[in-house]
């Protein structure tokens, strides 16, 4: 998610060099074919996407399993996957942190505890949300932050995908661009939300069945994870890169240079919670969902499937230490010297056991990751920018119709503007990191607002307004201090030996607990709303619906208790 | 108007995409690459190709699309 940024940067390739991957017929028409369907669906559902529900949110008819499914897919890029996999290459186990504790508890959150007032306050959207708890100048400043943030983003996305595609395979920039812009365009302009969310779980399963054979052969190739353990150890000469928690007493004994109160709280706590119960990206495939039930399973079945990721993502990257006959090594090394980089591990790792057909599967599978990363970025400012900021702003008393006609409209220009993103960053790719540093600076104060909305009722509309402000305004400032001293680090992480990594955890901290204070401290000095307006919208202020599920197993609380226990294992077992 | 959902279209490109990844592993079975990938000899072309084909298969005929009330 938010580490995107540092990993996007690192695709960049000065020399020359040949493609990873050389395709044949088959794998090309694997490839044609899913373009073909993706178009297919997207005419397909034009025809039942002609009202701002059906446009915007799909109707609010889709099952848990579909929602949930979409909900993780949202957030599974191919360039997350490609750069996460060479995290694991570069830190080990730790790199799955991003995937346990920076997601499950933060989603089993949001089913169980969230999901209720998101779905009986009926909002469209995150800043709709907040409208009604914070009022319009904390739903306007939220909206114009995401929605600017979100266009841009799907042009780096775009961007990426372009420059991965012309590593991997060779293609040139403007064909990759421009042929991912259209088949966008086309689709989600059609068929809105729904369509997204279609190619969205289309892409999830590809992700699977294209990506899942590789750590199958590799364990078969070393011979069980026991002897991978023994390798990599071996290989690497440090025993951390196998355990998640025993290397992160202090800065210094792991590779990532963080320490467990910056993945407990920054990670786990703030930014994980930020993102999956914030960002309105994920949070609008929750709010399709055809009721409550739903709505509150969706968080939980992705949960289930989001555990299960690093089994494709990261175990190919430490297979990757323990087969590959050479040593991948940092961008600027591969740049200077036509070696492999950390992020073409996962591509490798394809060519490695892949033959034709299944190496088509695989590039389409990181195809239809970029595009319907794409998709979904276009159709939340889409959404965002009808209801947020163009139906609360500049015309409130349009008909349905014109909405759906502005969404569309809407849709388009995002799409535009993407492409320009995608030509600026081209010329001048710091743009990247900028934006992306951009958009991280609003996840973390974001979940302190919006929590303490939903369960604080003493929360006021000025106290919401300045936490947010105030806790954004945090995050840039510190993110320009390391900036312009890279020494401030050892005072934002709290230790000489920080690394990066551990820059961002701790400003997502920083920043969230100054939202937070300063919502209380404004709170407690200005008028509380009535208790009778915060119906539906506060805990303790609302009288949730009862839910009879028939049988015990049904209920959400037993799976989400279900998950959290094989989280906990998980973590226990790879200590 | 028959609708289709979301598993139809899954089952669909899984059972084609498993027809080809099949075929496209027999042939290589018959005529063995230049440069074949690791574990080559396990030939999982046919038998994930055929696991796909069948999966899809099975959604394809199970979400088949139905007439609306």
């Amino acid at each position: 998610m938010i580490q995107l940024a540092s990993l996007l940067a690192l695709f960049q390739v000065s020399a020359p060099r040949a493609s990873l991957v050389r395709l044949n017929g088959v794998d090309i028409a694997v490839i044609a074919i899913y373009f073909a369907i993706v178009v297919f669906i997207g005419f397909y559902l034009k025809g039942i996407s002609n009202t701002g529900e059906d446009f915007f949110m799909a109707g609010r008819e889709m099952t848990a399993w579909i929602a949930g499914l979409s909900f993780v897919s949202a957030n599974l890029g191919s360039l997350e996957l490609m750069g996460w996999a060479g995290s694991a290459y570069q830190y080990g186990i730790l790199a799955a942190h991003w995937y346990w504790i920076g997601a499950i508890p933060a989603m089993l959150f949001l089913g169980i505890i969230m999901m209720p007032f998101y779905y009986i306050s009926k909002v469209n959207s995150v800043p709709g949300y907040l409208n009604l708890r914070y009022g319009p100048a904390t739903r306007g400043l939220s909206g114009i932050t995401f929605a600017f943030m979100t266009v841009l983003m799907s042009g780096i996305n775009m961007y990426a995908m372009a420059l991965v595609m012309k590593v991997v395979l060779g293609w040139d920039l403007n064909f990759s661009i421009w042929l991912s812009t259209a088949t966008v365009a086309l689709y989600v302009i059609l068929g809105g939300l729904r369509s997204a969310i279609f190619n969205e779980v289309l892409q999830f399963l590809l992700i699977w069945a294209g990506a899942l054979l590789v750590p199958i052969l590799g364990l078969i190739e070393v011979g069980g994870w026991g002897k991978l353990k023994t390798q990599i150890i071996h290989n690497m000469g440090n025993a951390h890169y196998v355990h998640l928690w025993q290397g992160l007493g202090s800065f210094s004994t792991n590779s990532m240079g963080v320490n467990w109160i910056g993945m407990v709280f920054g990670l786990g706590l703030v930014i994980s919670f930020g993102y999956w119960t914030t960002d309105f990206l994920v949070v609008q495939r929750v709010l399709s969902a055809h009721n409550l039930r739903s709505a509150r399973m969706a968080p939980i079945i992705g949960a289930g499937f989001k555990m299960c990721i690093p089994f494709f993502v990261i175990l190919p990257g430490l297979l990757a230490i323990s087969v590959l006959p050479f040593h991948l090594v940092p961008q600027s090394v591969a740049v200077a010297t036509g070696q492999h980089s950390y992020n073409e591990v996962l591509p490798l790792m394809l060519v490695r056991y892949c033959g034709p057909g299944l190496l088509g599967l695989g590039v389409t599978a990181l195809i239809a990751g970029f595009m319907s990363g794409m998709a979904g970025n276009v159709s939340a400012f889409s959404t965002v920018w009808t209801y947020d900021i163009y139906g609360a702003f500049i015309n409130k008393k349009a008909s349905d119709e014109h909405y759906v006609k502005m969404g569309r409209w809407s849709m388009f220009v995002g799409v535009l503007i993407s492409v320009g993103t995608a030509y600026l960053v081209q010329h001048a790719a710091s743009i990247m990191d900028y934006v992306q540093s951009l958009f991280s600076f609003f996840i973390a104060p974001l979940f302190g607002t919006v929590i303490l909305g939903m369960l604080w009722k003493r929360a006021t509309k000025a106290g919401g307004f300045w936490g947010l402000l105030a806790g954004t305004c945090t995050a840039i400032g510190l993110w320009e201090w390391v900036r312009l001293d890279p020494t401030a680090l050892r005072y934002v992480a709290l230790s000489p030996n920080a690394k990066a990594m551990a820059q961002d955890l701790y400003r997502a901290l920083w920043s969230w607990l100054v939202c937070v204070i300063v919502t209380v401290i404004i709170s407690y000095c200005t008028q509380p709303r009535p208790e009778a307006e915060l119906d539906g919208l506060v805990y303790g202020a609302t009288k949730l619906p009862e839910e009879h599920d028939e049988h015990w197993y049904q209920r959400p609380i037993v799976w989400a208790g279900v998950i959290a226990a094989v989280f906990v294992v998980i973590n226990i077992y790879f200590w | 108007m028959r609708e289709m959902s979301i598993w139809f279209f899954s089952g669909v490109l899984f059972l084609v995409y498993g027809i080809l990844i099949v075929a496209a592993g027999t042939y290589e079975f018959f005529h063995p690459l230049l440069h074949p990938p690791v574990l080559n000899h396990l030939h999982a072309s046919i038998w994930w190709g055929a696991a796909m084909a069948v999966a899809g298969l099975v959604y394809t005929i199970r979400f088949w699309p139905q007439r609306k009330p």
